[in-house]
């Protein structure tokens, strides 16, 4: 596994190339660092999403509730600059608030022992409801301008802050899912959860914590979103999700859990924004974007099946090399 | 004292306590209902006029029918978020086709179903021949399915005007005062009911639900299994779908988003279990009708609309909370059971 884990990085690095090649072929204004800079913006809320996302899917879980904590977390920040609150009071609580509504999952799941998929489908109308009776129908759009900072300015000329905020997200967790006791908790019940307990591992514990930490971020990503599109409403990035499950299985993460990491999950992502913009930039249609991204998840998925096949073939072609010991 | 007799008495109670239990759940979303009514009721008076309860009853209609397809689906364990887009593609392209011949008879209802079927079943491969993961096979299906109506359809939209006159007559149609779309609701839950409840293929559904490896030893076809609960939710999908456009008379490509999540509640506040393997599709149109009463509901008190979203979100986890409660009362009392069974032994 450990070997082929890599490879699968390595084939997707090789399709963004592909991916960029063709993009360059079908429009002239593609190859040029400002454009490539600028297009990842759009790639930077559901990228920190899927970082989140890609965390509980290792501990064999599913969270379909971050777009919608996203919006609470949006919503939350447009009262905070209606009250003139300062943007280092407002990010922390915010971020805490959105980690709260994590760690609520979490509890459900972990503690009451629910089916993740039924409560994040539960909480994803409860919390998108809370965005809304919190806000108002109309929305909020005159945002302070220290709160618009990350999601819209840039550093150098060209370099986005929300891709460096992104950059940095992705690295933290990365290290955390690698090189931490948390990390290595997070793969073992994964692959095994009674194993894990028996262990002496709380895997409940470990399950909230996990929860928390990407409800949390979604709080992080609320925050590049109102400096994106200036806006916070209760329907905030309805139907991202979408795009984010599809980035955290394309990436390699196991959607049973225990396998993958946060790098294939950011190459993913690079895929996923390189196509888009490729796509854009040659004026492909939306929902042509969309068969194509739909397309691609299951392709993702249907990876290993399609290993089995071609492994199955080439028992059936060459039945004693496949039999013999090796 | 013989061993047997010991088992026997004890086994009685037992069962009748399991029995009670599962009973309890269907019966607890009816009292739930009767509860929710009664409320409305109090706070305002016109809810209970029959106008009213009839409209209800129709708003639900279609819902029932797509909440017990995705039950079906949700008995053998797995999950279909792409009824939607079936549902909308079916719809678009059955309409499509009507407006461009003007004098399809009835047969054209064969259209959608076909197409839903045919769509259930990619599905269905997907998910037991594919191994994918229900919920990401049918995630990608539901985008590709809606972005293929998108393509097809080009822009446009289909108005009632160019519908069959028939179309739009059948989703007005009463019979003896009740909706005809509420009737062929009811008839298409209880078949769908009959038919998983009596019939050995139905109950393999279940079997395979509540435990795939055992009944893969047993000797099911698991696979097949599967890719015909697909199929049946498909099909489903389609007659709803062509049911939603002669409801809504235009037919527009973004029919019926969002009811994945819709059909879901619906299903898991009704009592079927997202785990597989219990639940019932008539509980699962029961939640439908839940769904529908909040609806209502919610209007004649002038509450604002984004309340439902969170009142339905909130319901679905206090349904989920209680299906794991019994399940673990159930899972006790076996344990007990078990234990004297053993030890009368």
């Amino acid at each position: 596994m450990s070997r082929r884990l890599p490879q699968w990085e390595l084939t997707l690095v090789v399709f963004t190339l592909v991916a960029a090649a063709w993009s360059a072929t079908l429009s002239p204004y593609y190859l040029s660092l400002d454009q490539i800079l600028n297009s990842t913006r759009q790639f930077v809320y559901p990228g920190i999403l899927a970082v989140g996302l890609a965390v509980v899917v290792v501990l064999g879980e599913i969270d379909i509730s971050l777009a919608s904590t996203l919006a609470f977390g949006a919503v939350l920040f447009s009262k905070f600059s209606a009250a003139a609150a300062p943007i280092w009071l407002a990010v922390p609580i915010v971020v805490a608030a959105c980690a709260a509504l994590g760690a609520l999952n979490g509890v459900l799941v972990a503690r009451l022992g629910l089916p993740s998929l039924a409560v994040t489908l539960g909480t994803m109308g409860a919390f998108r409801g809370l965005a809304f009776i919190l806000g108002s129908e109309t929305g909020y759009t005159s945002f302070d301008d220290s709160y618009l900072y990350v999601g819209s300015e840039e550093l150098l000329g060209s370099l986005p802050i929300s891709f460096v905020l992104f950059c940095g997200v992705a690295l933290a967790v990365g290290v955390l899912m690698r090189r931490t006791v948390f990390g290595r908790r997070c793969y073992a019940v994964g692959l095994n959860k009674e194993a894990s307990w028996a262990a002496g591992i709380d895997v409940a514990q470990l399950k909230i914590q996990a929860y928390a930490l990407a409800g949390g971020l979604a709080g992080l990503a609320a925050l590049v979103w109102i400096g994106q599109y200036g806006s916070a409403r209760g329907d905030n990035a309805d139907g991202a999700i979408l795009l984010v499950v599809t980035a955290v299985v394309l990436g390699g993460v196991d959607i049973n859990g225990g396998r993958g990491g946060i790098l294939g999950v950011v190459l993913a992502l690079f895929l996923l924004g390189t196509m888009r913009n490729g796509m854009g930039l040659a004026n492909v249609a939306g929902p042509t974007q969309t068969i194509v991204l739909g397309a691609l998840l299951i392709a993702g998925v249907l990876r290993p099946a399609i290993f089995r096949a071609v492994a199955r073939v080439y028992r059936l072609m060459f039945p004693r090399l496949a039999d013999a010991p090796n | 004292m013989s061993s047997e007799a010991t088992v026997g008495a004890v086994e009685g109670p037992q069962r009748t306590l399991g029995q009670f239990a599962l009973r309890f759940r269907v019966s607890g979303v009816l009292a739930f209902l009767i509860l929710l009514s009664a409320g409305f009721a109090l706070l305002r008076p016109q809810f209970l006029i029959p106008e009213n309860l009839s409209a209800i009853l129709s708003n639900a209609a279609i819902l029932m029918i797509v909440a017990a397809a995705q039950a079906v689906i949700l008995i053998t364990r797995n999950l279909d978020v792409s009824v939607g887009s079936i549902m909308g593609f079916a719809a678009y392209l059955t309409a499509d086709f009507a407006a461009r011949n003007p004098g399809v008879g009835p047969a054209l209802v064969l259209m959608p179903l076909a197409i839903g079927g045919a769509l259930g079943a990619l599905n269905g491969l997907l998910v037991s021949y594919g191994k994918v993961s229900p919920l990401i096979a049918t995630l990608g299906t539901m985008s590709v399915y809606r972005g293929l109506t998108y393509v097809y359809a080009r822009g446009q939209e289909v108005t009632s005007n160019r519908l069959p006159r028939w179309m739009i007559e059948l989703a007005d149609a009463r019979l003896s005062g009740v909706p005809i779309l509420v009737l062929l609701a009811a008839a298409v839950v209880c078949l769908l009911a009959a038919f998983l409840r009596f019939y050995p293929l139905g109950r393999r559904m279940y079997a395979v639900g509540s435990n795939p490896e055992a009944s893969a030893f047993f000797g099911l076809r698991t696979q097949r299994i599967v890719l015909l609960a697909y199929v049946v939710g498909g099909v489903m999908c389609g007659l709803a779908g062509f049911l939603y456009a002669a409801r809504v008379g235009t037919v527009t490509v973004i029919l019926a988003s969002g009811w994945e999540l819709t059909s879901l509640a619906a299903a898991v506040i009704g009592g079927v279990s997202v785990t597989g393997g219990s639940g019932n599709v008539i509980g699962a149109a029961l939640g439908a009708v839940v769904l529908a009463t909040i609806d209502n509901g919610l209007v004649l008190l002038g509450v604002p609309e984004f309340w439902r979203m969170f009142i339905q979100g909130v319901a679905i986890v206090a349904a989920a909370t209680a299906d794991v409660v019994i399940a673990t009362r159930i899972r006790r009392s076996l344990r007990v059971r078990r234990r004297l069974v053993r030890s009368a032994a």
